[in-house]
C-alpha cells in the first residue's frame, strides 16, 4: 500500500532532521588542518619555490617573447618579398614602356621622313 | 530581409572579386600559362592582388628613397599582373596566343593608347587604358616579339601624376614619359601595319 503524500513529507523530514544533526569533528581534524596550512605557506615562501616561480616566469615570457619576434621576423621578411615583387613588376612595366616610347620615337622619325620627301 | 541584404552584399562583393581574377584568367589561362613557361629561357611572374599590394605598402615605411613615390601609385590599386617570357629562339608562341590575350582586353572600357602591329617583324605594342565613368581604372601592356613575350595588367585607379613621380628613380623613367603621353595623346596613338 503506498503512503499518502503528507505521511510522505513525514518521512523525508524524518530523513533530513537525522541527516542534518551535529555531529563532532573527529578528533586532531582541527589540528591536522592547521599543520597543513602551516606546511603549504612553509614551501611557498621557501627560497627554492620563489627560485622556481621566477624562473618559469622567464622561461614564459622568453617563449612569448620568442614567439612573438619570430612571427614579426617572418611578416618583415613577408613583406620584403612583396615589395621586391612590386618593384619588379613596375621596372617590367617600365621596361615594356620603355621599347613602346622607342619604336614610338622610330615610327615617328619614319614618318617624319616620309613627310620631307613627299614635301620635296 | 536583412538576411537578403546580406546575401546580396556578399554576392556583389564576390562577384567583384570573381571580376578581379577572371581578367586576369582570361588575359592567359593557367594551361597556356604553363605551356609559355616551359618553353621560355627566362620567366617573369608577378600576381599581386589587393592585399598583397596593401600588404607590401605597409613595409614602404620610407627608408628608402623611392618607397614613398612607390606607395603612393600602388596605393588604391586591385592588383598587378605582369608576365614575361623570353625564348632562346623565336617561334616558341604563335599569333593565336597574342589574339587570345588582345581578346581579353578587347572590351569597350579598354581604350587603346598606342597599338603598333609589325607583320614584316612580327611584333606587337599595345597600351590600353581602362576607363569606367570617365575615370581610370586600368592599364594594359602587350608587347609581342620573336623571342618576347610580355604582359602587364594593372587594376585599379593608375594615378599617373604618380607614374609620372617616378621617373626620376633608378630603371623606371618611362613609366613617367607614360603620363605624358597619356595626355599628349589621349584618343588613339595607333601605329600602322606594315
Amino acid at each position: 500500500m503506498s503512503l499518502e503524500p503528507m505521511d510522505r513529507m513525514d518521512e523525508f523530514e524524518q530523513q533530513l532532521r537525522t541527516a542534518l544533526v551535529r555531529q563532532a569533528a573527529p578528533e586532531g581534524l582541527k589540528q591536522r588542518i592547521l599543520e597543513a596550512r602551516a606546511r603549504r605557506r612553509a614551501s611557498v615562501g621557501s627560497p627554492q619555490s620563489v627560485w622556481m616561480r621566477m624562473a618559469a616566469g622567464l622561461l614564459l615570457a622568453a617563449v612569448v617573447g620568442g614567439g612573438v619576434l619570430w612571427k614579426r621576423h617572418q611578416e618583415e621578411q613577408r613583406g620584403e618579398a612583396a615589395r621586391e615583387q612590386v618593384i619588379t613588376a613596375l621596372r617590367v612595366t617600365n621596361r615594356a614602356l620603355d621599347n613602346v616610347e622607342i619604336k614610338l620615337a622610330a615610327h615617328d622619325t619614319r614618318d617624319g621622313e616620309q613627310e620631307q620627301r613627299r614635301t620635296r | 530581409m536583412k538576411l537578403k541584404i546580406v546575401s546580396l552584399i556578399l554576392g556583389v562583393v564576390a562577384m567583384v572579386q570573381v571580376g578581379a581574377a577572371q581578367n586576369v584568367a582570361q588575359l592567359l589561362p593557367a594551361q597556356l600559362e604553363k605551356d609559355l613557361a616551359a618553353r621560355a629561357s627566362e620567366v617573369t611572374e608577378v600576381t599581386l592582388t589587393k592585399s598583397m599590394l596593401g600588404f607590401a605598402a605597409k613595409f614602404m615605411d620610407g627608408k628608402r628613397h623611392d618607397d614613398a613615390a612607390v606607395k603612393q601609385l600602388i596605393e588604391g590599386l586591385d592588383g598587378i599582373y605582369v608576365r614575361e617570357y623570353e625564348f632562346d629562339k623565336p617561334g616558341q608562341y604563335g599569333p593565336e596566343v597574342v589574339e587570345q590575350v588582345r581578346q581579353a582586353v578587347s572590351t569597350s572600357e579598354w581604350v587603346p593608347l598606342v597599338r603598333e602591329q609589325d607583320r614584316k617583324h612580327g611584333e606587337t605594342t599595345e597600351v590600353l587604358m581602362k576607363v569606367v565613368n570617365g575615370e581610370n581604372r586600368g592599364m594594359f601592356i602587350l608587347e609581342a616579339e620573336p623571342r618576347e613575350l610580355t604582359i602587364v595588367l594593372i587594376l585599379g585607379p593608375v594615378k599617373m601624376e604618380d607614374l609620372g613621380k617616378l621617373k626620376h628613380l633608378s630603371g623606371l623613367g618611362a613609366l613617367g614619359a607614360v603620363s605624358g603621353a597619356q595626355h599628349a595623346a589621349h584618343g588613339t596613338h595607333t601605329g600602322g601595319s606594315k
